[in-house]
């Protein structure tokens, strides 16, 4: 894990952490195509060149709500595209920032983060710009709903 | 490998796949002389590219074929089986070494491999080789070093393919947009019109190259239907059967990644059906078939899936034999089991674990098969079924999702939504007419909950489809539209939609579990303006919203619940019920808290007489009801088997023959005692009738049943009785009568105790028996000889044909013992 690299994001005023090897690339969502009766996560489809990605809300995967309810609609998100089992998805940050290495091997994440948190990070890093939490892309495109039984220690394996 | 040479090895490799097929082919019908003639053509062209490249071996080899096949054909030689073989083992060999040119490793010269297939060819062969094993050894095994197995992957990279298929696309994007700005410089300064022609035939050759790059991917099954004669004909020699295979649907177009995946699962539901499903010749023909078994395969597309189907006309599954052995692997409790249909029985083969062939063959492995077939189809997201009838055959149902398939759609619109509903579940589009003064094509009407819509006097059932998918649903400023669906289950209903765009053809991708979980999609496609839309999963949608009967969409979710569960049962709100076939022709009902278990027995454990009917289960004798009355004469059991429902109340027990058991059902309206429908021959124990499943059924009254037969059962524990010994007459008229009374019958000279025995009184009036016997205790029957007694006051002997006086005699000795 250590001298791995990691793309720092921003969500929800936390710095994340990706694994760089996990990301494919990051982009700029245009248009966004809403399905109906997804889970509240799933925030649609949307088109990468000649390819359908699903779009995921991080905030509300993780079972967090926006801090200001004014969507900024003017800006196209950012989103970071991963593939989780075949599938492949954008996953929306309030920002990119850097990429960077990683300096220590993850610690358990400290419980005052929340239970969203603690269920989506792989665990808490080091690096250059601070501690980060290492997120885990399967939590966080399965979301909060209620199948899924992701057990906390699963995840941190 | 240079261009030239892949060409080669490529269409060598063709042109023998389709030989292998031709020539099997044409060993079922060799009066086929164009079949011939082809076979030879392909051969002999594969003789002539070998040359032109210098492959000494495959040129010897295929001149050796070629030779034989010249002379079938011009009449000099026939073919019998152990030819087509040789001929076959030829065209493995020069496929082998094929593959090795492919991979570049060198032949060789080869002499001492070839040399026995090339003799094979010969006539005279078989006899030779049956003298000489180590060639028959040399025919078989030898092979050059070479690749240990031929590649399994597609010939070309997958992840190339998808970028030119995706590079493919965005240049259709890219034309899109320059379509576009064309159109409007056009109305700006004006472009020179040659500036038109030149991108119309850009456009029209990237629809072409755009069309030929998706059918790369796709692949016709014919493929993986191409090797299946050949692997029929190996294996039902194999396996001493005789099987002929009916294959259709060749031209259905599946992803070749698909193709691969299911080819496994294919080979190994090919050999169950030869080795376990269809018969031997001679049992075939005992039994009324034909001696050649019929193995049918055939594939279509409907919708997003493929359906491949294999069934054959062998034995069936044996539902018993399944059964059982849930139980002893302890799968499953025997109670379960009972109460589950057949069809739930059958679908325990895909549990792991079961296996019911004694020992594993060879070819058919220890039933470790169906249920990894099953979880293989299901990763990538297929499907297997079976149904199977006793005695006539087996069908497996394989449904593959076309992950990648070009699906005819048309795209519809409500509100700002766009959704795709594949064109083979549209029957019809109707638009209602304007309430202006015009009589509606379309009315509409509620009852209850439901809409319906009425078009050409039917009535159907009708969904917006807003609602369906919780859509906000605007004031309508235009009329609905009614797109009218047919699913395979022959089912109708209707979706009201805002507007009907296009018929178009789209290429259709799979969608991440999050969003297949809604059950309302099938997947997603990409439409020419680059926005991608979602491919409604009508069937889905038809039951999410009961448009349809939930008991004709037989769903595999029935399988995760317990069969037996009346818990489960009594949401249903009624009484679960086992439905079956009466000996007098009508559908009877038993409450199911009565069954205790569906049994099984052979004419022999049945006796019957004119006090009334009995069945020996486990060792105990227990009361039988149900069969046609005794004085109508002998019973006509198929197989000699007869069906029983076991019946308790929890301390007596009653069987009830019946001659087909049907099914488990759920009684919910009540039992109506209709005078008459009860006490009518056979049947006295009738509570009345009930619609049971849309059918009448008569109901079986417990009470009266258990008040007539409620006790315990006779263990049969009999009581053992002698005969006299030195009398030959004992055995042939004595012993009858004994048995009748319910006694065992022993020998003179059976060791084991008895608790009556016969003796025979002499002459002298003195016991001739055997007084080294021991007995104590034992009841002795004194019988004499002649009708008369010599002495009749003293006499406490039976006259020996005195049926009555022994028949009571034994029975009083029995009432001292029982």
């Amino acid at each position: 894990m250590i001298d791995d690299l990691l793309l720092m994001t921003q969500i929800g005023g936390r710095t994340a952490a990706f694994r760089a090897v996990d990301v494919q690339s990051v982009i700029e969502l245009e248009q966004i195509s809403h399905v109906p009766l997804a889970p509240p996560h799933i925030k649609g489809l949307t088109a990468l060149r000649s390819q359908a990605l699903t779009v995921v809300d991080c905030l509300k995967a993780l079972g967090l709500s926006a801090k200001s309810e004014q969507a900024d609609d003017t800006v196209a998100p950012q989103a970071i595209v991963v593939i989780v089992e075949g599938h492949s998805y954008a996953l929306i940050v309030d920002d990119v920032r850097d990429v960077t290495a990683c300096l220590t091997q993850p610690r358990s994440v400290p419980g005052n983060y929340g239970v969203g948190w603690a269920r989506a990070a792989t665990g808490m890093v080091e690096t250059a710009q601070g501690p980060a939490l290492l997120m885990g892309i399967e939590a966080i495109v399965a979301g909060t709903s209620a199948n899924v039984d992701v057990d906390v220690e699963h995840v941190r394996g | 490998m240079d261009d030239l040479l892949a060409d080669f090895v490529a269409e060598t490799r063709e042109m023998l796949e389709a030989s292998e097929g031709e020539l099997i082919a044409w060993e079922a019908d060799p009066s086929d002389h164009a079949r011939l003639d082809t076979i030879f053509r392909f051969v002999h062209t594969v003789k002539g590219n070998c040359g032109f490249f210098d492959f000494p071996r495959l040129e010897r080899l295929s001149h050796a074929a070629e030779g034989t096949l010249a002379e079938i054909r011009s009449g000099e030689r026939q073919a019998d089986a152990e030819l087509v073989d040789a001929v076959l083992a030829i065209i493995d060999r020069i496929s082998l070494l094929n593959d090795m040119i492919e991979a570049g490793h060198d032949m060789g010269d080869g002499d001492v491999g070839d040399a026995p297939l090339i003799a094979a060819l010969e006539p005279g062969w078989s006899a030779l080789a049956q003298k000489s094993d180590e060639l028959c050894a040399a025919l078989n095994t030898h092979t050059p070093t070479g690749p240990a197995n031929a590649p399994r992957s597609i010939r070309l990279p997958v992840d190339l393919l998808d970028r030119v298929m995706s590079g493919v696309s965005d240049m259709v994007l890219a034309r899109n947009d320059l379509a576009r700005r064309l159109r409007e410089a056009e109305f700006g300064s004006g472009l020179d019109p040659a500036v038109d022609g030149s991108f119309d035939r850009l456009s029209t050759i990237l629809v072409d190259v755009r069309e030929a790059v998706t059918r790369m991917r796709m692949q016709r099954i014919a493929h993986l239907f191409g090797a299946l004669p050949r692997l029929v004909r190996d294996l039902s020699a194999e396996l001493g059967k005789l099987v002929v295979v009916d294959i259709d649907g060749h031209e259905v177009e599946l992803d070749r990644e698909m193709i691969e995946n299911i080819r496994d699962p294919l080979t190994h539901i090919i050999r169950n059906a030869i080795d376990h499903g269809i018969e031997s010749p001679s049992s075939r023909i005992a039994t009324g078939k034909k001696a050649e078994g019929l193995l049918t395969i055939s594939a279509w597309q409907s919708g997003n899936k493929i359906t491949v189907m294999i069934s054959d006309d062998g034995s069936g599954l044996n539902e018993n034999a399944i059964a059982a052995k849930a139980v002893a692997n302890g799968m499953l409790t025997q109670n379960v089991v009972d109460a589950m249909s057949r069809d739930d029985i059958l679908q325990l083969i895909f549990e792991p674990g079961l296996s019911t062939k004694a020992e594993a063959g060879a070819v058919s492995g220890r039933g470790v098969g169906m249920d990894v077939v099953r979880s293989n189809l299901e990763r990538i997201g297929g499907t297997i079924k079976t149904t199977s009838s006793p005695g006539q055959g087996t069908m497996f149902a394989l449904e593959i999702p076309l992950t990648l398939g070009i699906i005819a759609g048309l795209t519809v619109g409500v509100g700002d939504y766009r959704f795709a509903i594949p064109r083979s579940y549209i029957e019809e589009i109707a638009h209602s007419m304007s309430a202006a003064g015009e009589s509606g094509e379309l009315q509409f009407s509620q009852v209850g909950e439901r809409r319906f819509v009425t078009f050409r006097d039917r009535r159907i059932p009708v969904l917006r489809l807003a609602e369906a998918l919780d859509l906000k649903q605007h004031d309508r400023t235009y009329d609905p539209i009614i797109v009218i669906v047919r699913l395979a289950s022959g089912e109708v209903f209707a979706i009201e939609v805002d507007a009907v765009f296009d018929h178009e053809d789209l290429v259709v991708k799979p969608l991440p579990p999050a969003i297949m979980e809604t059950g309302v999609y099938a997947g997603t496609t990409l439409l020419d303006d680059g926005n991608p839309i979602l491919m409604l999963d009508m069937p889905s949608i038809a039951q999410q919203n009961n448009l349809v009967d939930p008991v004709r969409i037989r769903s595999a979710h029935n399988r995760d619940d317990e069969p037996a569960d009346d818990t489960a049962n009594a949401q249903a709100t009624g009484t679960p019920m086992i439905v079956c076939n009466s000996f007098d022709d009508r559908r009877i009902a038993v409450r199911m808290e009565l069954l205790h278990r569906i049994e099984t027995v052979g004419a022999d454990a049945l006796d019957r007489d004119s006090s009334g009917d009995r069945v020996v289960i486990d060792g105990k004798i227990l009361p039988l009801i149900g069969l046609p009355p005794f004085a109508n004469g002998a019973l006509d059991l198929p197989n000699d088997r007869l069906r029983l429902l076991h019946l308790t109340d929890g301390n007596a027990t009653v069987l009830y023959a019946v001659k087909t058991v049907l099914d488990s059902a759920t009684m919910s309206n009540p039992v109506s005692t209709t005078p008459g429908s009860g006490n009518s021959g056979n049947n006295n124990y009738v509570e009345g009738l009930a619609l049971i499943d849309g059918e009448v059924a008569t109901v079986l009254d417990g009470l009266t049943l258990f008040r007539r037969y409620g006790s315990a059962s006779v263990p049969v524990r009999k009581l053992s009785c002698r005969l006299p010994s030195g009398e030959p007459w004992a055995k042939g008229i004595l012993a009858p009568l004994i048995k009748a009374a319910g006694y065992r019958v022993l020998a003179a000279t059976d060791p084991d105790a008895a608790d009556v025995s016969f003796t025979m009184s002499g002459p002298d009036d003195r016991a001739t028996n055997d007084t080294d016997r021991d007995e104590p205790q034992i009841a002795t029957i004194r019988l004499r000889a002649s009708a008369e007694s010599p002495d009749a006051d003293n006499d406490d002997t039976i006259y020996r044909y005195d049926r009555d006086g022994v028949l009571a005699a034994l029975a009083k000795a029995a009432g001292g013992r029982a």
